[in-house]
Formats: structure tokens, C-alpha cells, sequence
């Protein structure tokens, strides 16, 4: 590692731990604190990557992760980004998206056919004939794409996580801590966050030739200050990756996502240095100025033996100071600005007087590359042109110059997307060649680099500034415009330049150096009418890659403005997302909980054999396993048992509400279809809801049990919604009425059977005679010691009595009738739909669908119009005027039939006509009746009892069936 | 994420609450006609500004109403029922 | 070597012509104002043109081509839907869409890669059947498959979702599936109409549309349409098409209609590209999640609708969390892959989920909109219906059954277990 320099101050590197890692197969060595990036590039790789499309030689550009060329895999995790992992012990990485490894990458060769594809030639061509189209697309997807998946990874489980705080502040360099610290000792609670592994931002990394000066101690001395006060949080390592309402922040470590939620925001993100365009722009050893002063101060590495810097500011000269600092031979400043347009400074005297050599008025035309082909991995020199009065370079005049590298320093942007997603509306400022903040609302303040402000004291003023107007309004605002960023300390020069664009003729000039695109790309789609900035970026890609844009956008608008005459801000900009950085699938998800709901008794089932299954999210039992039998044969027994003999149900999901006051019969009138007011008490009505449409919601059974206390159950799935919808109801009726939700308050079970009652009877004092408890009767009484609402129900079609019991007495009484003998067996969902169907019982929502009312389910008759209202009356009276397209009805084969059966959701056929009319809504192949059996929407024409119906099964074979009365079971005796 | 102000309970995050749609009045059921029911089942204002809505907050079972900008998403105020010319 | 790209490299000068001519002024007055420079205006456009020979036609865009649903969408094509107006309509899009490369000349990128809606419940299961036998008996291709299937065509998938979720059942398989590059239809079609003579204004807000004989003696909305009023002047036209979407409740206020729309966002986000692994369009109608693979390798990925109204493409960190979750139910290694970027569209709600199209009581005016979540895929048909509609001035065939009308005879078209995951 010969290009490791002495101690930097300031430096992330810890230099007494040292690590072994391999890249693309060879042994290499770094240390901890270093980046991938700079571990390799201390290694002497300079070329980190190929690129997307052409597969040409990539190098760091940004160190900083605004560039995407370093994307590499570990064969477990991929698209690892050089820039931003911490290199780790053991790490064996490749380059992502090359064919024979990075240095013979096959697909280089793609770069010779280049002429043979301009912007957008996808567009124009692999589509004729058609039938050759997929193979091109196979094609086109294997050398699309960067890295690969490994479908074997184990699923990760991120520990997500919380935190709050008064102030948050985005970015810890000068601003970042200055407003920390000003509103920390204001008494606020700071959280201050930065992507890097150490605070300090560019006051560590750029220099400018004061370094050992008085901005190192200062900038020291200002971290410990940080981090030594309590009332500031500090998360390094920690990337804020999107901006959400009301403050609301994801922030990204290595390991998590932290949901956080501040009440006033500091953007203090800085900027991101902008590249150059001109030939060959992307050869490894370009790179921005301040990738070469990260790569010196923050990882000891010295960038090239000799530079040539691309000033278009005068941070390129204080860069040249840094470079000259470190050893490195600066053979030429190249300034695109002219002698007369520039006031000296301190960076360019101190330059002057080092005697490097500076061309004022120039710009680079072309870096020349080391070595041919897929060879060419590093520059040998750059080819420099005085600029004429048009501002483009005149290449009749030119001089070559030899260096292995260019450090490239012609502006900024501001780190602007979490800005954007807050609201923050920029205006590009023509004096300072840089978008500003223009409209920031309450709460939000911006300082440093990104508010304009330049020079290190103004920042540091900035960033106070900042602090102490989010510790003043914490959250006090409502959308309004604030005044949360101040334009005096802005620079009143400009640090970037206007038009940093040279188009050498016969080379590629890059502009967005992800998508491979060059400035040729962009001239041509402006040609083709993708002449707004919108369309230019989905026509050519423009900003889509990885670094989505970061450095690649600005010049795209130039190059738009240019091409149109128009100014940036009338040509605009992209709309910026979430998040800033990519963020892994596994941070967002975390550890997935996936809360379900037991009932009391869930245990005893599974420990009897029960085969559990989701219901919404319930777990219930399907059936109980029974020896060897079959799952369809366990199902028939335990209905043939609860026709026979006795069997029993867990029923503890069911919805449970208990309405209750002096208008709750009022208000079961107005809810439900029927009539409820005047219900006598103990006795019970099965019940139907509807919504404001028509369309039936919900059903279930309203049991009187007092004067004012009404006892109501309905759907699993659907009782939370109801209810919700039962409260509004009741506000906007004005009725004096309590609702209470009961449904994970009490269990409930079915006793049903021919021996129901004598088993009860055994466990109850309740005189359960028929004279005394009727058939669609309810009672209230102790059972087993427990007391419970009891329920003599007709859904399954048996003498049988649902028993409704505080939930923490579910399993007690369930556990004594199952102990009371009589051959009690427990039955699961399957049995009791068999039973129901058997029954003809509609479900809502498997019977019904999202459309159907009550006189298509054939159950017209609960529907009370007599009534002055209810819910979806009014819209029942319009679709009574128009003719019925359906009707439920009972359908049934012979017993010994032997031909298909459908499943549910076969259609019945028309034959003759062709036509769709109908559809099996439940079907049962065996019953208890000995013969299959259902229920199927037909035509109403087709409804009478007898008609013939052929429904189409699978394979296209027809099955015939006959129309039947419902019920198929006669449920005469459990009336009894 | 979002916060809006339950009445009773304070300033919540969005996902403890549940949307209920516009504020709408029911006309007379009897006295309107076929055409004016269906609009009043159906049809929405649904343009962007200033919508008066119905929000529960799902964990204490509050309904209450808020007045809010359907493009910015700034909830003006929010207030509980008081009958139909609540204010 | 296709030879479609010969040219570009036996020629130094670039010389491909603009896609659409730059017309800075609109004439005073056209036969036919399309208001939505959209996919779906845009594809009417091209057909009047084309098909019913009607060229004197102006597409207004108030932003840029495309910038809305055409823009944002996850680009999926099928007709695997539950009611027959539904699956017949859809499927008449997909036969235009398996074609319309080579009849606008341009690749449209459409990929038949299959698609599954995978059911984790018996009731799931039993919606996708009716799907299927409804699909059947038109002639559709789909079919009901089980869990083997499944995995042998998505051998990555977790068929058990980890224990976290109730298990995959079996799926919905629709062998047409397909996905497309959206960006490209909608310049495809520009490019058509304008060629025979259609001018497409960007930048350019309807501000008004101007009714004569408006409400009339019942209080019922009438009249017809004269012109619009635009931020470039007024258009005289006797025929004004609104197709705009998530913009329509501004566009019917300028008309005094009253539809039943209501606007949420609906949110998808991008992985970085990847080397190809998934080759067929997954869709979980249980777990709200949609994923397929691009042909740049990004996942593209989504999920449902969000719950409460409003008008802006904002996104939110929740939608990602659970987005981000349900994928790793189904593609449990997913944990390392990144999320690029995550954004929105405007969805125009309609409380059947079919759409609004045809003709209105205002004579002249014509609506295609109720598009939800279910715009994309239909753009071809819904441009050769209104085409035909505008022209005739009466409702296709195809689209009779999706009128503004039927809201009022309470004739919904039920599409909400077949149009969206979203419940």
C-alpha cells in the first residue's frame, strides 16, 4: 500500500487494525475505518467497476456515493456500494455486471457497436417481426441489470425501530454542528445526523491549504463539543433517507431503519460537487476535486503522482493546495474562467506563487486514456483548449499535457432531495450558478452550502442561525411559508459554473455516467421532440440509475436550456423521491409482525387433533384428524355425528355486540332490514344488513335479552367494520344507545345434535323443555358454573344450543361438556358448513358477492317496508323496479350419481345460447343426505324447482343438476 | 407518518385512524326521487380543496370530523359531530 | 444485428425526425378537442385519425405527455377480469396491445411473461375460479393452478410465506400477462395521430369548457358543448372528449356533472436493477402486493390503493414498510435487494371498480375516466372505443355497459375482486 500517506488529522482510518479482504480474486489489505473504494484504490485498483452499457472502465468519482461505479457482490449480498460499506474483515468481492471478470469483461465489446445505438435505439427496432421480439428481450434482461440475486439467502430481520426529538439536523459538517449546538444549549433535544462515519463533514476533508491551520482545531474542537453535550444525539453511519409528512424520517444505519419523528427540521446537507463534460470524461483517475481530498484526508491515500485540476471555482485552487500538500504534481490548474471575470483570493495566490502552471480561459477537451479497447483503465494525459468567445473550446489550439489524473472542480448542487420532499421550492440563482432555497415552510430550515453560504465562518453563522429559529418554533406551524432560510451570509460569487459542457466531436462526453449516456445522446433526443425535461429523462434515462441523478441532473437541464434558449428555470427540474440512497428491502420490512388471534380453547384443539387454518386472523379449526381417514371423510363423519348424535363447535370468533338503552331497539330498526323494536324478550331473529346501496353487509342473530339490552352477533370478518359503521350511525341519528364490541370478550361454542339437550340439561338449571326455551329462543343462565347468554340457533339444522360465555370461562365449559360423555365429538368450520349448506344458510360474502341484495339471495322476506326506514331501503325500492338477473337457489344431483361435480365458482351454462347464466356459489360432493348438493345463482327463468341446470367443470365437461327447495335437510326436528 | 388530532385523544398518528369519507347529506327518502337517491348514494364532490370528511380514531372508537385540504393535506381543524350544521 | 439500427451507424448526422410537430397556437376551432394528452388521449386521438378518419383534432395536455397515470403506472396488461363486459373489453386491449408495436412502429417493449394471482385462502381461490371459468367461456386464457405449478414457474417463491401468512392455496394463470413500456405507448400514439394531422398542445391548461343551454327544466345537467376555453384562447369544438383521470372531479365541475370519482393516490416503488431472475408477473390478492421484473432488471413493485383521499403523488414511508414486508412473505431472500426510489399516481375511484366511459347528458361532451388502478392496461381499447364513440356519437359496443348512466340505475359493473389488490 505505497499510497497511503502519514497521519491525516481527522482521518476515519484507525491504522493499528488491519484488514484482509480479495477483489475479483486478488488478496489486497486496508483497514478499518476505510471504505471499499479507498481500501481498493490504496490497493492500486483504480478501476472499480464497468459501466451499464458500454462496460467501459469505471473508477471512484465522488467517493461519496453520488456516483454508482463501484457496485459489487460478496455472492450473498449485491450491489454493494463501494463508496458507503465499511470494508470488513474477510470480504471477497467482485465487480457486478461484467461477463469473465472485471478486467476482461467480455462485454466491453459492446462499446464498438455504440454508433449502432443512440438514445432510445431500443425504440426503433427488435420489434419486427414479432414473433423474434422475446428472444431479443431475452437478450436485452441478461445484460440489463447490475447485480444478481441469490435466492438462497436467509430472510434478514432488521430490528426496526423508534426515536423522537425536538430538532432534527441533517448533516454534520460546520452548519450541521454549529446548529446542533445552538439549539442543544438552547435546552432543545437534538438528534444530528451524518452519512459518514465521523462528524465534521467537508471542514475535515477540505482543506484548502489552511489545514494545521485554524480550521482543524476549530472543527475538532467543535466534534467533541458535539458529541460531549447531552442534550444532542449524534448518528453517524446514519443516512436520511426520505422526508415524510409532518417530520416525520426514515433514517438507514447498516443494520436498521429508525422511524424518526422531530418537530422542526435543519437541513444542513450541503452540496454535491457536479461534474465536467468533455471527451472521455469517465476514464478512471477522473474524479471530482473533493473525491481526491476525501480520498487524502479522510482515508491517508494519495490520489494521482500527476494531476491536472478543472477549476471552475475556487475551490479547484484550494484543492491544488491540498494535492501539492500531499506530494502530488499539480502539472496545470485549467480554468474555464476568463482572467477578467475572476477576483483573486487567497487559494489562488497561494497557487500562483507554488509556480504551478495555470491556463485561464481554458477547459479540458479530452482525457486521454492509458491503454486501447477494454484496456483502457486509467488516463495518460488531457488534451487542453483555450476557450473562445461562444464559450466552447477551440480545439485548433491545443496542448497536451500528461498526468495519470484529473481532479475536477466546476461546481455544486445542493443535496436537495430530502429539501424537496419537505416542501422546500428552489429558484436557480444566476449570479451564483446554483439552485437556492426559494419558498421553505415553517419549521424547515436550511443552512451552509445548500442555503449558498460558502466561506466556513458564514456556514458556521448559518447553521446557528438555523438552530435557533427550529428551536424556536418547535412544530408551531401549520403549511404556512417560514422564514426558514436567510439569504445574508449567501456567497456573492459564483461557485459553480454555468455551463462546465465541452462536446468533443469524435469521443463520448458523458453526462449521466450510470446510463452510459454522452452529450450526443441528448442533442439527438431533443431532435426527436423530448424537448421538455420530463420527457427528455424518460426518453433517455436520464437520472433513473442508482445515483438517481445526483450528478447527472444538473447538466441535463443545462444541456435542455441550452438546446431550447430557454433559462434553467423556465426549463425546470425532476421532481425528487424517496429515498436518497437505496435502502434494503430488509430495513423496511423489519422483523414482519403478523399478530393472530387465538381463542381459549385453541389449545385443545391442536392438542386433539385439529388441522388449524386462517380465518382473516384467526386460526380455527378446519376438522380434527380422526385415525387414518381422509380429510373429506373426517369432514362427513363429524356431520353425520351432529346429525346422529352430539357434536360441538368453538364458534369464538363470531362478532358480538350488545346494543344497549333506550333507543336500541329504535336503532336495530333503522340498522338491520327487520323488525327488532318490538321483539318480545328472550326470544331471537336472524338479521340482515345492508349498506347505503342495497348490497347485503352482514347477517347474523338479534337476541332480546331486557327492556334496553339487545344481544347481536354477525361475521368474523366483518363485525369490526360494522361496528365502526354502527357507531357513526348512532351519532348521526342522535339515539340514546351504547354499542359495545364483545367479540374478543366472550367465547361461544354450539352444542348441536339430537342429545343437546340432554346434555346440557345435565349442566344447567335452566328449564330447557321446549314449552320453556323454544326453537329461536335465548335465555341467560349459569352452565357449569359459568354464566352465559344461551342460544337456540337454526344454522346447522339440528336441536342444538349456542352457549355464549366470558372468555376466560371458554375453555372451562368447553372442557365440561366435552367431559359430560354422550358420545360428544368436536366438530370444525368444514363440518358445520356442510351442515349449514345442507340447510340452505347463505354466508355472506361466499354465497353473496360485493353486488348482491337481498331479493337475489331469495331473502326478500326479512326485509321489513313496512318500516319508515332503514339502511339501503331507499335503494331497494329503485332496483325492485327493475327486473330480478339472478336468483339463489338450491341445486342437488341424484344420489348414486357418478358423473363430474363442480368445485364452487363453476359458471352455469346456457348450451344453446352460449350465454353465462349462472354460477355454484356452495357445493358439497357428499352430504349427510347421501347425495351432492349446493347453492347457485341462476337465471330467475331457471329458479323453479325441477328445472334442469348444466354447469361447465373443469376440463369443459358439463355436470347436471336439478333445481331444488331449500333447505335440502328438513330441519322440522330441531324445532322440537 | 401523518398526524392528525383526535378530538378527545390528541394529536395520533395516521394509522390509528380510519377514513370515512365525505360529510354528506341524506336527503328525505321518501320525498326525493330515484335520480336524486342515486346521486346522493353515488356521487362525490371528489374535487381537490377544502373537504368537510368523517375520520374514527380506530383505538378509542371516536368519530369526529375534519376539515382538510385535499391537495396539500393540511387538516384545518377537526371537531366532533354536533349535528348537521356542526361548525 | 437488427437491422432497424443499421442506419445509425453508416450515417454521422443524426437525422430522426421529431416524434410530433411543435404547434404553437391552436387553431380557432377543431372538429374534436381532446382535453388529456395521456395515454388514453392520445390513443383516441390516434384513432380518430386513423380509424374513423376524423384529423381536425386538438389534444390538450396542461403538463407534459404522459405526466399523469400513463407516466407512473407498473405497466401491466391482462384481461383476466370477473364480469363479462369486463373481460371482453379488457381482452380486445390485449389483442390491440400484442400488435401495436408494429402498427405504431415502435418498440413497445411487450412482454408476455404470464401472470398469477396467487390465493392463500379457499375464498380467495374461489374468486380466482370465477375468473377463470368467466375468462373460459369467452375464450380468455386462464385457468385455475395449484401450488406445484406455481413453483415450477416462480421457483423462488415461498409458497408458505414463512409461516407468517396463510399459505398459497393455488393461483389465477393468465398466460397473457404482459408488461409494456408505458412512457412508449403514449409517444407512440402522439406520433401517430400527429402524422395524420392531429396537433398535440403541451403546456396548455383548459381553463373552462363552454355548455350552451345548460341545466335544463328538471334541474338535470344538458345542453351541449361549444368550446373550450384554454390559457391559449378559446377552441370552438362540437366535441370535446375529458380524459384526464385523477383530474376529472375539475374537469366534470366545469361541465356541472356530477360522477361518483373519488381521488386517492396509489404507490409503487423500483428496486435497483438486477441480472433476470423473476420471468413472470406475481400478483398475492391476499397480501395486497404486485412485483415483476422489468426489462432494465428493476423489480417493479406495488400494493394497494391508499386509504384516504387526496389529490398529490406523495409518498409515504409506511407504504414502502408494508410493501417491503409482503415481499419478503413471498421472496424471503429479498432482505439485501434496495429500494431506489418509491412515487405515486392519482387514481379517479369508482365504487364498482369498471370504468366511466361515453357519451353524457351534455351533448358533445364525452368522459373516459373511473380509471383506479386499472388505467394502463386499457389504454389501446379505451382510445379505439371513445374513437368510435366520438365519431358516431353513441356508445361502442365494447363500453355500453360502462356509462355514466348506469350509477343511476343502480347497474354497477363489479370488478373489485379482479381490478386491484386493494380491499
Amino acid at each position: 500500500m505505497n499510497n497511503r500517506l502519514p497521519k491525516q488529522a481527522g482521518e476515519w482510518i484507525d491504522r493499528s487494525r488491519e484488514l484482509n479482504f480479495t477483489f475479483e480474486g486478488m488478496s489486497c489489505r486496508g483497514y478499518q475505518g476505510d471504505v471499499i473504494t479507498s481500501a481498493l484504490y490504496a490497493n492500486g485498483m483504480r478501476m472499480v467497476g464497468r459501466s451499464f452499457k458500454y462496460h467501459r472502465a469505471r473508477g471512484s468519482y465522488s467517493m461519496a456515493g453520488h456516483d454508482a461505479h463501484a457496485m459489487l457482490t460478496d455472492g450473498v449480498r449485491t450491489n454493494i456500494r463501494g463508496d458507503q460499506v465499511s470494508l470488513e474483515s474477510g470480504m471477497n468481492l467482485r465487480a457486478v455486471n461484467t461477463a469473465g471478470g472485471l478486467k476482461r469483461d467480455r462485454l466491453n465489446i459492446t462499446e464498438r457497436f455504440s454508433r449502432f445505438m443512440p438514445v432510445g435505439f431500443y425504440y426503433k427496432a427488435f420489434y419486427k417481426p414479432r414473433w423474434l421480439f422475446p428472444f431479443h428481450e431475452k437478450q436485452m434482461r441478461k445484460v440489463a441489470g447490475l447485480g444478481a440475486i441469490n435466492a438462497n439467502n436467509a430472510p434478514t430481520n432488521s430490528p426496526k425501530d423508534y426515536a423522537w426529538c425536538d430538532v432534527l439536523v441533517i448533516g454534520g459538517g460546520g452548519s450541521g454542528m454549529s446548529a446542533a449546538l445552538a439549539a442543544a444549549d438552547g435546552g432543545a433535544r437534538v438528534m444530528l445526523v451524518d452519512e459518514g462515519l465521523k462528524l465534521g463533514g467537508s471542514l475535515v476533508w477540505q482543506g484548502g491549504g489552511d489545514h494545521g491551520g485554524r480550521v482543524e482545531p476549530l472543527a475538532a474542537a467543535m466534534v467533541a463539543k458535539v458529541e460531549a453535550h447531552e442534550n444532542i444525539e449524534v448518528r453517524c453511519s446514519t443516512m436520511a433517507g426520505g422526508y415524510y409528512g409532518d417530520h416525520w424520517m426514515g433514517l438507514f444505519n447498516g443494520e436498521k431503519l429508525t422511524k424518526l419523528r422531530a418537530k422542526s427540521v435543519v437541513f444542513a446537507t450541503g452540496v454535491i460537487e457536479q461534474p465536467a463534460v468533455f471527451g472521455n470524461n469517465d476514464l478512471p483517475g477522473v474524479m471530482l476535486a473533493s473525491a481526491a481530498q476525501r480520498l487524502m484526508r479522510l482515508f491517508a491515500i494519495k490520489p494521482f503522482e500527476q494531476a491536472v485540476v478543472l477549476a471552475g471555482n475556487d475551490d479547484g485552487y484550494r484543492a491544488t493546495l491540498d494535492l501539492l500538500d500531499v506530494g502530488v504534481v499539480v502539472k496545470a490548474v485549467v480554468d474555464l474562467r476568463r482572467e477578467d471575470d475572476v477576483l483573486s483570493t487567497d487559494a489562488m495566490a497561494q497557487v500562483r506563487a507554488t509556480g504551478v502552471a495555470v491556463r485561464m480561459g481554458c477547459g479540458i477537451y479530452e482525457a486521454q486514456a492509458r491503454g486501447t479497447g477494454r484496456d483502457r483503465i486509467g488516463v495518460a494525459g488531457v488534451v487542453v483548449c483555450p476557450l473562445n468567445d461562444d464559450g466552447e473550446l477551440d480545439a485548433k489550439r491545443c496542448e497536451t499535457i500528461a498526468c495519470d489524473g484529473v481532479a475536477v472542480s466546476v461546481g455544486w448542487t445542493p443535496n436537495a432531495g430530502l429539501l424537496y420532499q419537505s416542501g422546500v421550492r428552489f429558484v436557480y440563482d444566476d449570479g451564483l450558478e446554483q439552485l437556492l432555497p426559494d419558498v421553505v415552510p415553517a419549521t424547515v430550515f436550511v443552512a451552509g452550502r445548500a442555503n449558498g453560504v460558502y466561506a466556513w465562518t458564514d456556514r458556521l453563522r448559518d447553521g446557528e442561525r438555523a438552530g435557533l429559529g427550529a428551536a424556536g418554533c418547535l412544530g408551531e406551524g401549520n403549511g404556512e411559508v417560514g422564514e426558514g432560510q436567510d439569504v445574508g451570509g449567501r456567497s456573492k460569487v459564483a461557485m459553480s459554473h454555468g455551463y462546465p459542457i465541452f462536446e468533443h466531436p469524435g469521443k463520448k462526453n458523458f453526462v449521466d455516467f450510470d446510463e452510459d449516456l454522452h452529450l450526443k445522446d441528448f442533442v439527438n433526443a431533443h431532435q426527436e421532440g423530448y424537448d421538455n425535461i420530463e420527457l427528455m429523462k424518460r426518453y433517455s434515462t436520464v437520472g433513473m440509475g442508482p445515483s438517481q441523478g445526483k450528478i447527472a441532473n444538473v447538466n441535463s437541464v443545462r444541456i435542455l436550456a441550452k438546446l431550447n434558449g430557454k433559462t434553467i428555470n423556465e426549463t425546470g427540474t425532476t421532481t425528487s423521491r424517496p429515498f436518497y440512497q437505496p435502502v434494503p428491502i430488509g430495513h423496511l420490512a423489519g422483523r414482519r409482525f403478523h399478530p393472530m388471534r387465538h381463542t381459549p380453547m385453541h389449545d385443545w384443539h391442536k392438542q386433539h387433533g385439529a388441522v388449524m387454518f386462517h380465518a382473516g386472523a384467526w386460526y380455527r379449526p378446519e376438522f380434527y384428524r380422526n385415525g387414518s381417514m381422509s380429510r373429506e371423510d373426517c369432514i362427513l363423519s363429524e356431520a353425520m355425528h351432529v346429525r346422529k348424535s352430539l357434536g360441538l363447535i368453538d364458534l369464538s370468533t363470531l362478532g358480538k355486540l350488545f346494543i344497549c338503552g333506550a333507543d336500541a331497539g329504535a336503532f336495530l330498526e333503522r340498522l338491520y332490514t327487520g323488525h327488532f323494536a318490538s321483539m318480545k324478550i328472550g326470544k331471537q331473529r336472524y338479521a340482515v344488513a345492508l349498506d347505503e346501496t342495497g348490497v347485503m353487509i352482514e347477517d347474523g342473530v338479534v337476541s332480546r335479552l331486557s327492556e334496553d339490552r339487545y344481544y347481536v352477533t354477525a361475521t368474523s370478518s366483518g363485525v369490526a367494520a360494522f361496528y365502526r359503521e354502527m357507531q357513526r350511525w348512532a351519532l348521526v341519528w342522535g339515539m340514546d344507545v351504547t354499542l359495545i364490541n364483545a367479540t374478543g370478550q366472550y367465547a361461544a361454542m354450539n352444542l348441536a345434535g339430537p342429545k343437546s339437550r340432554e346434555v346440557l340439561a345435565g349442566l344447567t338449571d335452566v328449564d330447557l323443555s321446549n314449552d320453556a326455551f323454544p326453537f329461536l329462543g335465548t335465555r341467560e343462565g349459569m352452565v357449569a358454573g359459568v354464566q352465559a347468554i344461551m342460544m337456540r340457533v337454526g344454522f346447522v339444522g339440528e336441536l342444538g344450543y349456542e352457549l355464549h360465555v366470558p372468555a376466560n370461562m371458554g375453555l372451562r365449559l368447553w372442557e365440561r361438556l366435552m367431559d359430560a360423555g354422550a358420545g360428544i365429538r368436536p366438530f370444525g368450520v368444514e363440518a358445520q358448513r356442510l351442515l349449514r349448506l345442507e340447510m340452505g344458510h347463505l354466508i355472506i360474502s361466499h354465497d353473496t358477492d360485493a353486488l348482491t341484495h337481498p331479493d337475489e339471495a331469495d331473502i326478500g322476506w326479512a326485509l321489513a317496508d313496512d318500516k319508515p326506514f332503514y339502511v339501503g331501503q331507499r335503494s331497494i325500492a329503485v332496483m325492485r323496479k327493475q327486473t330480478l338477473e339472478r336468483k339463489l337457489v338450491g341445486i342437488r344431483w341424484e344420489a348414486g350419481y357418478s358423473g363430474p361435480l363442480p368445485e364452487e365458482c363453476h359458471l352455469v351454462i346456457d348450451e344453446v345460447r352460449h350465454k353465462m347464466v349462472g354460477r355454484v356459489t356452495s357445493v358439497a360432493h357428499r352430504s349427510t343426505l347421501g347425495y351432492a348438493l349446493g347453492m347457485a345463482f341462476v337465471h330467475p327463468d331457471m329458479a323453479r324447482p325441477g328445472t334442469k341446470i348444466d354447469i361447465r367443470v373443469d376440463g369443459g365437461a358439463m355436470s347436471r343438476a336439478e333445481v331444488v327447495a331449500l333447505p335440502h335437510h328438513d330441519g322440522e326436528k330441531q324445532k322440537g | 407518518m401523518k398526524l392528525l388530532k383526535c378530538p378527545v385523544n390528541g394529536v395520533r398518528a395516521i394509522q390509528e385512524f380510519s377514513f370515512g369519507g365525505a360529510v354528506r347529506e341524506m336527503p328525505e327518502g321518501s320525498g326525493c326521487s330515484d335520480e336524486q337517491w342515486a346521486d346522493y348514494v353515488f356521487n362525490r364532490a371528489g374535487e381537490p380543496g377544502v373537504q368537510r370528511e368523517w375520520w374514527y380514531h380506530m383505538a378509542s372508537g371516536t368519530w369526529f370530523i375534519a376539515e382538510r385540504e385535499t391537495v396539500s393535506d393540511q387538516v384545518i381543524r377537526t371537531y366532533l359531530w354536533n349535528g348537521d350544521d356542526a361548525s | 444485428m437488427p437491422f432497424g439500427l443499421i442506419k445509425f451507424g453508416l450515417s454521422k448526422k443524426y437525422s430522426e425526425p421529431r416524434m410530433f410537430r411543435k404547434v404553437e397556437q391552436p387553431r380557432d376551432a377543431y372538429d374534436v378537442v381532446i382535453i388529456g394528452g395521456g395515454g388514453h388521449g392520445l390513443a383516441a386521438a390516434y384513432y380518430l385519425a386513423n380509424e374513423c378518419g376524423i384529423t381536425n383534432v386538438a389534444v390538450i395536455e396542461k403538463g407534459y405527455l404522459g405526466g399523469g397515470g400513463t407516466g407512473r403506472n407498473t405497466a401491466i396488461v391482462r384481461s383476466n377480469y370477473l364480469t363479462e363486459d369486463g373481460a371482453r373489453f379488457y381482452q380486445k386491449s390485449v389483442e390491440l396491445f400484442q400488435d401495436l408495436s408494429r402498427t405504431l412502429d415502435f418498440n413497445m417493449f411487450y412482454s408476455q411473461r404470464g401472470h398469477f394471482t396467487m390465493a392463500h385462502s379457499p375464498a380467495s381461490l374461489r374468486t380466482q375460479r370465477w375468473r377463470a371459468e368467466v375468462n373460459k367461456h369467452l375464450g380468455i386464457d386462464s385457468e385455475v393452478v395449484g401450488r406445484d405449478f406455481i413453483k415450477k414457474m416462480v421457483p423462488e417463491i415461498d409458497l408458505d410465506c414463512g409461516g407468517h401468512q396463510p399459505p398459497i392455496h393455488g393461483a389465477l394463470f393468465h398466460p397473457p400477462g404482459a408488461i409494456a413500456r408505458h412512457d412508449a405507448v403514449a409517444w407512440a400514439y402522439a406520433r401517430g395521430a400527429d402524422r395524420k394531422g392531429v396537433d398535440i398542445f403541451q403546456q396548455t391548461a383548459v381553463t373552462d369548457i363552454e355548455i350552451e343551454g345548460g341545466v335544463n327544466m328538471s334541474g338535470n345537467v344538458g345542453g351541449r358543448v361549444v368550446g373550450v376555453h384554454t390559457d391559449k384562447g378559446f377552441i370552438k369544438a362540437g366535441k370535446v372528449l375529458s380524459a384526464v383521470a385523477g383530474w376529472t372531479p375539475q374537469i366534470q365541475r366545469m361541465v356541472g356533472l356530477r360522477t361518483p370519482l373519488t381521488i386517492h393516490p396509489l404507490q409503487a416503488m423500483v428496486t435497483e436493477p438486477l441480472k433476470p431472475w423473476l420471468n413472470t408477473i406475481v400478483v398475492s390478492a391476499s397480501l395486497h402486493t404486485y412485483v415483476s421484473q422489468s426489462s432494465r432488471g428493476e423489480l417493479v413493485t406495488g400494493g394497494s390503493l391508499d386509504p384516504y383521499e387526496l389529490t398529490s403523488t406523495r409518498s409515504t414511508l409506511e407504504f414502502a414498510e408494508g410493501l417491503s414486508g409482503h415481499l419478503m412473505d413471498l421472496f424471503p431472500f429479498l432482505g439485501d435487494i434496495k429500494v431506489m426510489r418509491q412515487w405515486a399516481g392519482l387514481c379517479d375511484m369508482t365504487p364498482d371498480f369498471s370504468p366511466i366511459m361515453g357519451v353524457t347528458p351534455i351533448k358533445g361532451f364525452y368522459i373516459d375516466a373511473g380509471w383506479g388502478t386499472w388505467g394502463f392496461k386499457a389504454t389501446p381499447v379505451s382510445g379505439y372505443a371513445m374513437a368510435h364513440t366520438i365519431a358516431n356519437d353513441a356508445d361502442h359496443e365494447l363500453i355500453k355497459a360502462f356509462n355514466l348512466s348506469r350509477f343511476g340505475k343502480f347497474r354497477l359493473v363489479g370488478e373489485k375482486g379482479a381490478a386491484s389488490v386493494g380491499h
